[in-house]
């Protein structure tokens, strides 16, 4: 461990547990703005979390552990994530630290809690929740490993420091292969925060919902944790795609104006890329559910010719 | 004077958007969508085309980019989306033999069986990866077309099918053969004639003759007059 990694370990999940509800909001903002509405205030995502954390959580009496577990346990493990994706500046590289495998298995935790989360309460709507998002995760896992791969490939290393390292501060990506991988990681970034036109996150329909049916059952702190844990997981998504594809200002140094500067340049471009996000979900109705492995494997095909020539030609 | 390697790069990339192009053929079920991917695809095609023009320079390559751009991205889909409009079928939802999501799953395996073929082939050659992997994909791209043949059941999808196998080949032989321009032409007009006995066949499969005159004259597929 170095300074520089120290620094980085304090700086940096601060400003993602910070700044990720921020985003919540401004999708909300922007699709009611495309819906003609004049939506929540921008920090009223806050202002809730704020309000969930003082109540008391509630339990199914027949939850077991797992319930109360799990919101803690996505929380840390989101912020052990945001250790691997470098927002503010990227550090020298220090262990096994910002390792791409380790982080998608991070992921998949996560994942496999909140499935668990949603079946220990009982409910129906649980249940039926987290078989969906199991089996729709197969489909999107493989995508989601093939674009990362590619990744690893046209950056020449597994270690997502290190890429970013390499992309840091060029105004455009250094390969044209990027772009089409930014499109995949766009997809994946759709996909796994559960918005339109894969789920709604705006819904409690039992017919549509995925994610919001897992976490139906928790009251009070936990759910503001887990609601945390989500905007987290869509904060480091976005800030994947964003050293991708808009490295301009990421900083490699540690120097306090050239952090401000980066951090600053990062939340106005999380801010862009919000937007994008919002308009593309206003654009699109939600997809029926039988139809969704379709429009993955769609994606699987885009990742995996972009992977085959990029290898290959 | 634009970087050959810049280029090269764009070449790239819409090599992935042609296949990609030819994955929607294979699994939307909107007529007028597979339409515009068809459009799209043979856009690309003159992109391409217009791109190798820029690298190599041989005015041929400008004259098939002009001719691609002039048939099969304004002229054929302009006679696709009138007959679509006459016969009033939206969408082709019934497929044989395979669903489009294994279609997709088994065009990846097609890629990678006409990669390690023609990589076998063209071992001895002094192709360029580029050039090399342009051969690939008209090949894969005529089987993917061949697939959407076999797999769709309606007439026009099975037409738009044959259609971006003909891409295919026009993509290999940008490629690998440099046909020559009057073949080209030929192909084109083939292309055409194609179009023009679908809508007799799209209209017609299932009708006697007699049943075929009655139907031929509702639509005024001919005349151009309004179908009632």
């Amino acid at each position: 461990m170095n300074t520089s990694f120290l620094l980085f370990a304090l700086l940096n999940p601060l400003f993602a547990l910070l700044a990720a509800p921020l985003y919540m909001s401004l999708i909300r903002k922007v699709k009611a703005y495309a819906q003609g509405r004049k939506g929540p205030r921008l920090f009223q995502v806050y202002y809730d979390l704020k309000k969930l954390m003082k109540k008391e959580a509630v339990y199914s009496p027949t939850s077991s552990w797992v319930m109360r577990f799990t919101p803690y346990l996505n929380l840390s493990t989101l912020l052990v994530c945001s250790l691997f994706v470098p927002l503010v500046f990227v550090p020298e590289p220090a262990g096994g630290l910002g390792n791409i495998i380790v982080f998608l298995y991070l992921l998949a935790l996560e994942r496999f809690f909140t499935a668990l989360g949603g079946l220990d309460a009982g409910s129906a709507f649980g249940g039926m929740g987290s078989s969906r998002s199991m089996s729709l995760a197969a489909v999107i896992e493989p995508t989601m490993v093939i674009s990362f791969a590619a990744l690893a490939f046209v950056l020449k290393s597994l270690n997502l420091h290190q890429m970013f390292a390499l992309t840091a501060g060029k105004i455009l990506p250094i390969s044209p292969t990027l772009v089409l991988v930014s499109i995949s990681l766009f997809i994946i970034l759709i996909v796994e925060t559960g918005r339109l036109p894969v789920d709604n996150p705006a819904t409690h329909l039992e017919l549509t919902m995925i994610n919001e049916a897992m976490i139906l059952e928790q009251a009070g702190k936990n759910l503001a944790l887990l609601e945390l844990a989500h905007a987290l997981k869509q904060f480091l998504l976005m800030g994947i795609l964003i050293n991708t594809i808009l490295p301009v200002g990421l900083s490699t140094e540690i120097d306090a104006g050239k952090i401000a500067v980066s951090a600053f340049l990062f939340l106005l471009k999380a801010g862009l890329l919000a937007i994008i996000i919002g308009l593309f979900e206003s654009a699109f109705a939600k997809m029926r559910l039988f139809r969704l492995p379709a429009f993955y494997v769609m994606a699987f095909f885009f990742s995996a010719t972009t992977i085959l020539i990029e290898v290959f030609a | 004077m634009i970087d050959p390697l810049f280029l090269e790069g764009i070449i790239k990339i819409l090599f992935v958007f042609v296949l990609i192009s030819a994955g929607l053929i294979i699994s939307t079920r909107n007529l007028s969508s597979i339409l515009t991917s068809y459009t799209i695809q043979s856009f690309l095609l003159a992109a391409v085309s217009f791109l190798l023009y820029l690298i190599d320079g041989k005015s041929q390559l400008l004259l098939l980019a002009g001719l691609t751009l002039g048939s099969k991205v304004i002229l054929i889909p302009y006679f696709i989306s009138r007959i679509e409009e006459k016969i009033r079928i939206g969408r082709d939802i019934h497929f044989t033999y395979l669903e489009p999501t294994t279609s997709l799953m088994l065009s990846i395996g097609l890629i990678i069986l006409s990669y390690s073929s023609l990589s076998k082939i063209f071992e001895g050659l002094p192709l360029s990866k580029l050039f090399f992997f342009g051969a690939v994909i008209g090949l894969s791209l005529t089987l993917m077309g061949m697939l959407v043949v076999f797999s769709r059941k309606r007439v026009i999808t099975k037409a738009l099918g044959y259609l971006s196998m003909e891409n295919g080949v026009l993509m290999f032989g940008l490629f690998v053969t440099e046909l020559p321009f009057i073949i080209e032409v030929l192909i084109v007009i083939d292309l055409i004639i194609l179009v023009i006995l679908t809508t007799i066949l799209a209209v017609g499969m299932d009708s006697s003759i007699e049943e075929y005159r009655e139907k031929v004259r509702k639509l005024q597929i001919w005349t151009g007059g309004e179908f009632r």
